[in-house]
């Protein structure tokens, strides 16, 4: 019995923060302008007034991506999500990278209402977070990375197939980081900072 | 329901004619107060019908007495007896003839109820009752009918009389010819039916031993006596007017007699509330009156409609009327005494083996400072082997010879001590002197047995009185002639001359002449060489006479004297060894150890050897202490119910409990004994005794020993659940507590846990102490102290409860537990420590002080500065540990070791303040002060830091003050150096040096961001720096819950040089401040790495301003940079452009 509402507190957990991650990443793409602003409308998510993508592949992909992740975040596998947008070379302009704990062995009941508190906090930071990113080079493109503790089971399901081994290009020299915000609670420890490639980075 | 109707159709026709008819025959007021009384028997008899009948359901026309079909047996019986009371009133009035003479008739207000055959017959009985202004009723009903009249009754109705009578009295004929014989109501009570007087019911007027005790046939004979009853009788009586005249009051006011004088009502209206005590007072006043005027005033005096009175009488009538409760005694005293709610006490107040058992503890306190002193001189003596001597004196028969000591006239004349001289009574002779025992009077015999045998014998009840001066004037010759004196009871004592220079021959003898001098009362005395052949000689002695038995002449005194005689053989003994054809001494002495020892065990069998020989070891000695305490009652137990014997329970809890605290004992055990009569047994000979009874007991053992009356009232009862019996089948209760312990002992335990005890019997104690080392000084207020002292001493009380329950440092509370009626100064109390005593303790202590309290403690302090330096002591004793308790409960774990520290820094800190309370009252004691200094902590590291920081700041400065000065430089020198040393966070401020070097190179371990307050906190407090003194205070102001970035931007408004710090505190500012830098990072950079960047951000504004924050920020900033490298893969983005 307790196991299994434990079992769902996790669960929920795990559903508000992928939740959540659609939202945000969704913000991100409006905040750096990747399209134009038309392409997104006013939603209102926990309370506060948030941009979604209007365009149909786009929302899809934001969701399809982040939904995929679910499983593995309830197994706790996903240490990291990162918004990358890099510029026509594929070299890393500017990551937005989440930084997520979920307490397994988390026991008590979760705390709906506090967990969207903090959430909220992420997205309002956010949304004023602008300042602190640069500017986008014309014609960048952007995705959606997850950074495993492991690599996940090819069979674990068919949505996780979605889900493929990459590499990414890195930057050569640690990357400066610009924390936005951060929230540590039970069970969720979520961080969201802005990573830079750092001024000695030789420029492509 | 169907009253008011049928009194409304009543109004219209018979009552009307009634009352026409009284009007136009007579004015006399007791007609028209009989017919009141008609009026109230109707509504009264519906009331009947109601209950009995049931049926009762009368439609208003069926009610209507004039032809109405009846419908039923009730409505009948209802008109019938209407009817019957109509014409009893119609002859009533023309009949009557009493009147106007007396104003008020004889049998006014009474109904008689005539059962069976009778002389004078129903019918001539209803004729006096007609002339005398009584009631007669046909038809039983308990509410009309006051008195039942018969003259014999049926064994069915004798054996359920209550149901029968309805607790009526039932009463012979007699009564009304003699009431009409004397002109006046006579009390009904000696006329009460015989067969129920012999019915051995209710306890006897015991406790009135002087007046003429329980029989049908005595005749009233002293005049008090005659009132007592006669009042009672009026009783009765007035409960039935009362009751008329409530009805009266109801129906008409006009009715009511106005014209009763308010003054006469006062009186019996107050007094019926408390029956029993106008049974007992009321005589007096009767003697001097007039009877007649007396019952008219009580007869009138009901008229006045009191409810609460009325009620009151009702009751009384009837518990008064119930034939049971009355015919047992006649006297004034007689209530029923299972009822009588003092039975308990007047029965130990009466009882001559309690005024036996209570004597000891008497005789213990009045003369225990003389035993004492015998004892010390007793070694010396005994140290000199010399030949023993010993004398047992004992008066002759101590309880008669006192009582006729006055007169001598009676001194050869045959004469017993005896609860009470009824000739036929059962009470047993309790001790008969010489003449009477020529007779063969014993004690123990009944008193009709004993005036069989001697029908002269004079009988004298108790005179406890003169029985303790007698004791007491018996061993004051005797204490005041030897030294060793053992009392075995109050008239008999062992007294041991071994040693002394003169013949105790010649002693013995003085001391008899003297005795007899002084008391009127003869002694015998038996000398010799042990106690067993000095008792044995008095009984050859007695009476009047004194015997020695020289070591020689024992074996020819014992060979032929009956085994009886030894001390320890009763009954049983004595029938067994008859059966083995012992008779003597003598013929016991052949019998070998062993087999005796096979017979009647170890102990008994050597004792017999041992005493058939005259041999007999026991030295003379004090009293025994006692091992139990006991109360018991098997005489007179009758209950009614369980409410009776649950409150003689808590009455018998009381006397136990009166006697623990007379001997200042408590008991843990304790057992209830309880016969109960045998199934087959017959109602005992004795009258009300316990008759053949099965002893039962059960027992109970507390924790805490205990003398509290409500807790003893609470285990009783449980005791008692535990029998489950029929409470009509008990005939006797005890209550036995052992397992004793001393009061004294008491204080010094633990045991005590509750408060309030603790309270008192602190207080108690505190006065008395003071009050012996009291000066003039605080003479002149004595009122205050008083007072004072008491508050002192409960606070004193209470600051040691939790001591206790803390159960820390056991052997410091032990010793401060005694010392705990010396009051400390308690305006000096630390208010840390009170504020953190339990919640209630706190308010106990709260209301104790309620302000002007400081006055008096003011006061009382200079007494306790007289008190001697030992006191003194202990005041810090208690205090201490009081606080060391307080510690214990709120400080971490981790301190727990260093108690003995604490308290001896706290005893330092009490020191200064008793230092400075003397100074205040200018009686600084030299002796005392010294001592005082001794109890400043040797060396500074005993010094707790932590304790010291958290002293008010006065306290703090005082003990800096007494710190002898080199001490104190360590002190602060080893604060301020401590951190750049790294010093053992825990210990915060000083250390001795060999911790330092034990702990040196943990500092990583110490978790600065750890406990509540944080550890950081803590230090930075202490700190001489003020920057971190600064951030410690911002953390307080944020609640104690900040993040250092929230502490920081608070800080960030500070003022420049508030955020600098000189050279000095230079090293120890950045080190701090790096440390706390580190750790946080630590702590926060995988969680919250937003936390450490605004913390970084805020510190590089500080930096801007600050050079020593410049210097931490510098040398913290590479380890932050690897942290975030090290978690995050990448450095912090800090470059001065936000």
């Amino acid at each position: 019995m307790d196991r299994r509402e434990n079992q769902s507190s996790e669960g929920e957990t795990a559903r508000i923060l992928v939740e959540f991650l659609e939202v945000a990443i969704n913000s991100i793409v409006f905040l750096k302008g990747v399209y134009p602003s038309g392409a997104f409308e006013r939603r209102r998510y926990m309370n506060m007034v948030v941009q979604r993508a209007r365009h149909p592949q786009l929302r899809d992909y934001i969701h399809s991506t982040v939904s995929t992740l679910l499983p593995f975040i309830q197994k706790g596998l996903v240490e990291r999500v990162a918004v990358i947008f890099f510029n026509t070379d594929c070299i890393p302009v500017e990551r937005f990278v989440f930084k997520l704990i979920v307490n397994q062995s988390y026991g008590s009941k979760l705390e709906e209402a506090d967990l969207e508190f903090s959430l909220r906090a992420f997205l309002i930071k956010l949304s004023v977070s602008e300042s602190l990113t640069k500017a986008l080079p014309r014609d960048c493109r952007w995705e959606i990375i997850a950074y495993f503790r492991s690599l996940p089971q090819a069979s674990m399901s068919k949505d996780s197939e979605l889900w493929t081994p990459t590499d990414t290009r890195q930057w050569q020299q640690p990357p400066i980081l610009i924390p936005i915000k951060s929230m540590s609670s039970e069970p969720l420890c979520l961080q969201l900072y802005l990573e830079h490639p750092s001024s000695s980075e030789p420029k492509p | 329901m169907s009253l008011d109707s049928s009194r409304s159709a009543n109004s219209s026709g018979g009552q009307k004619s009634k009352r026409s008819f009284n009007n136009s025959t007579s004015s006399n007021p007791s007609n028209y107060s009989n017919g009141n009384n008609n009026k109230k028997a109707k509504p009264s008899q519906k009331t009947l019908g109601a209950a009995s009948w049931g049926a009762n359901s009368l439609s208003p026309s069926r009610s209507s007495f004039r032809n109405a079909p009846f419908s039923d047996f009730g409505s009948y019986m209802m008109e019938k007896n209407r009817k019957l009371h109509d014409q009893f009133d119609a002859e009533a009035s023309t009949s009557s003839h009493s009147g106007s003479d007396s104003g008020k008739p004889i049998f006014h207000g009474i109904s008689i109820f005539v059962d069976g055959f009778t002389i004078p017959s129903s019918q001539d009985l209803r004729g006096y009752m007609l002339k005398h202004g009584g009631r007669f009723e046909n038809y039983f009903s308990r509410r009309r009918v006051t008195h039942i009249i018969c003259s014999n009754l049926p064994d069915s109705k004798l054996k359920n009389l209550r149901s029968f009578s309805g607790g009526l009295p039932v009463v012979k004929p007699l009564w009304i010819l003699d009431s009409v014989v004397a002109n006046k109501l006579l009390s009904w009570v000696p006329y009460q039916l015989d067969q129920l007087a012999n019915n051995q019911p209710r306890l006897s007027a015991f406790f009135a031993p002087k007046s003429s005790s329980v029989s049908k046939d005595v005749k009233p004979e002293g005049s008090s006596f005659k009132g007592g009853t006669s009042t009672e009788a009026y009783f009765s009586d007035l409960g039935e007017s009362s009751e008329h005249s409530r009805q009266i009051s109801r129906e008409t006011d006009n009715l009511v007699n106005r014209n009763s004088n308010a003054s006469l009502v006062t009186e019996p209206t107050s007094s019926c509330g408390r029956p029993f005590e106008v049974t007992m007072e009321k005589p007096n006043n009767i003697d001097a009156d007039d009877e007649r005027s007396v019952r008219n005033e009580l007869q009138t005096s009901p008229y006045q409609p009191s409810a609460l009175a009325t009620s009151n009488f009702v009751e009384n009538h009837d518990m008064t009327g119930s034939p049971s409760s009355t015919v047992s005694g006649l006297s004034n005293h007689r209530h029923s005494t299972i009822e009588d709610p003092n039975f308990v006490e007047n029965y130990f107040k009466n009882s001559r083996l309690h005024f036996i058992g209570t004597w000891r503890n008497r005789y213990h306190k009045r003369f225990s400072s003389l035993s004492n002193g015998f004892n010390s001189r007793s070694s010396n003596i005994k140290a000199s082997a010399q030949k023993t001597a010993i004398v047992h004196v004992d008066m002759d028969c101590f309880f008669v010879s006192v009582v006729i000591r006055d007169r001598p006239e009676l001194k050869d004349k045959p004469v017993a001590v005896c609860h009470s001289d009824n000739p036929k009574g059962t009470a047993e002779i309790s001790s008969a002197n010489y003449p009477a025992r020529d007779y063969g009077i014993r004690a123990g015999m009944f008193v009709r047995d004993a005036k069989a045998r001697c029908p002269h014998l004079i009988i004298f009840p108790y005179n406890f009185v003169a029985y303790e001066e007698v004791a007491d004037q018996f061993y004051n010759i005797l204490h005041k002639h030897c030294n060793k004196v053992q009392a075995v009871s109050c008239d008999e004592a062992f007294l041991d001359f071994t040693g002394s220079v003169e013949d105790p021959q010649i002693l013995a003898s003085r001391i008899r002449k003297e005795v007899i001098e002084t008391t009127r009362c003869t002694a015998s005395a038996g000398i010799a060489g042990n106690m067993l052949m000095a008792r044995l000689a008095t009984r050859t002695a007695k009476p009047d006479g004194q015997f020695f038995i020289p070591p020689e002449r024992v074996d020819d005194h014992l060979s032929q004297l009956p085994i009886k005689a030894l001390p320890g053989i009763g009954h049983v003994l004595e029938e067994k060894l008859k059966k083995q054809n012992v008779w003597t001494c003598g013929q016991l002495s052949m019998i070998s150890k062993e087999s005796l020892q096979k017979d009647f065990g170890m102990k008994t069998g050597e004792m017999l050897w041992d005493y058939s020989r005259g041999v007999d070891d026991r030295s003379v000695g004090v009293i025994q202490v006692s091992k139990s305490i006991c109360a018991e009652v098997n005489w007179g137990v009758r209950f009614k119910d369980v409410k009776d014997s649950q409150n003689f329970l808590s009455n018998l809890c009381k006397e136990v409990s009166l006697r623990l605290q007379g001997c200042g004992v408590q008991g843990r055990t304790f057992t209830l004994k309880i016969k109960k009569r045998r199934k087959d047994a017959e109602e005992p000979i004795k009258y009300m005794g316990c008759g053949d009874c099965e002893n039962l007991s059960h027992s109970t053992t507390v924790p805490v020993a205990t003398d509290d009356v409500e807790v003893l009232q609470r285990i009783s009862k449980q005791l008692f659940g535990y029998f489950h019996l029929d409470v009509k089948e008990i005939r006797g209760i005890g209550l036995q507590v052992s397992r004793l312990e001393s009061e004294g002992s008491l204080k010094q335990g633990l045991e005590r846990n509750s408060l309030k005890s603790w309270l008192t019997s602190a207080a108690a104690s505190t006065e008395e102490a003071c009050n012996n080392s009291c000066t003039a000084l605080v003479r002149s207020d004595t009122d205050c102290e008083g007072q004072g002292n008491e508050i002192l001493g409960k606070i004193c009380a209470s600051s040691v409860g939790p001591s206790i329950e803390m159960d820390n440092n056991i052997s410091n509370g032990e010793a401060f537990l005694n010392q705990v009626s010396e009051p400390p100064p308690l305006c000096h109390l630390d208010k840390e420590v009170l504020e953190s005593l339990p919640p209630e303790i706190f308010s106990e202590l709260n209301d104790i002080y309620s302000g002007k309290l400081i006055d008096l403690i003011t006061k009382s302090k200079g007494k306790s500065e007289n008190i001697s330096s030992s006191s003194s002591n202990s005041h810090v004793q208690v205090e201490g540990a009081m606080k060391t308790g307080h510690m214990v409960l709120h400080s971490d774990p981790f301190l727990q070791h260093e108690i003995p520290v604490e308290n001896r820094h706290i005893a330092m800190e009490d020191q200064a303040v008793l230092v400075s309370g003397a100074e205040s009252n200018n009686v600084v004691l030299p002796a005392s002060g010294i001592q005082k200094i001794d109890l400043m902590p040797l060396s500074l590291s005993q010094v707790d830091a932590t304790v010291l920081q958290q002293l008010p700041v006065e306290v703090k400065a005082d003990i800096l003050q007494l710190l002898p000065a080199h001490r104190r430089q360590d002190l602060s020198s080893n604060a301020l150096s401590g951190p750049s040393k790294e010093t053992p966070l825990e210990l915060l401020g000083t250390k001795t040096a060999e911790d330092h070097s034990v702990s040196k190179g943990c500092v990583s371990e110490n978790n600065l961001w750890a406990g509540t307050p944080l550890q950081w906190v803590v230090k930075f407090k202490v700190s001489n720096c003020l920057i971190l003194n600064v951030l410690a205070e911002m953390y307080y102001e944020l609640g104690s819950t900040g993040t250092l970035s929230a502490i920081l931007q608070r800080a960030i408004s500070l003022p420049k040089h508030q955020l600098d710090a000189n050279r000095d505190s230079w090293d120890e500012a950045t080190y701090n401040l790096c440390d706390l830098l580190k750790q946080y990072i630590k702590r926060k950079i995988e969680f919250d790495i937003e936390e450490i960047y605004i913390c970084f951000c805020l510190l590089r504004r500080f930096a801007m301003k600050s050079e020593v924050f410049l210097q931490v920020y510098t040398n913290v900033f590479p380890y932050l940079q690897a942290s975030v490298g090290e978690n995050y893969g990448g450095n912090l983005h800090m470059s001065l452009k936000n």
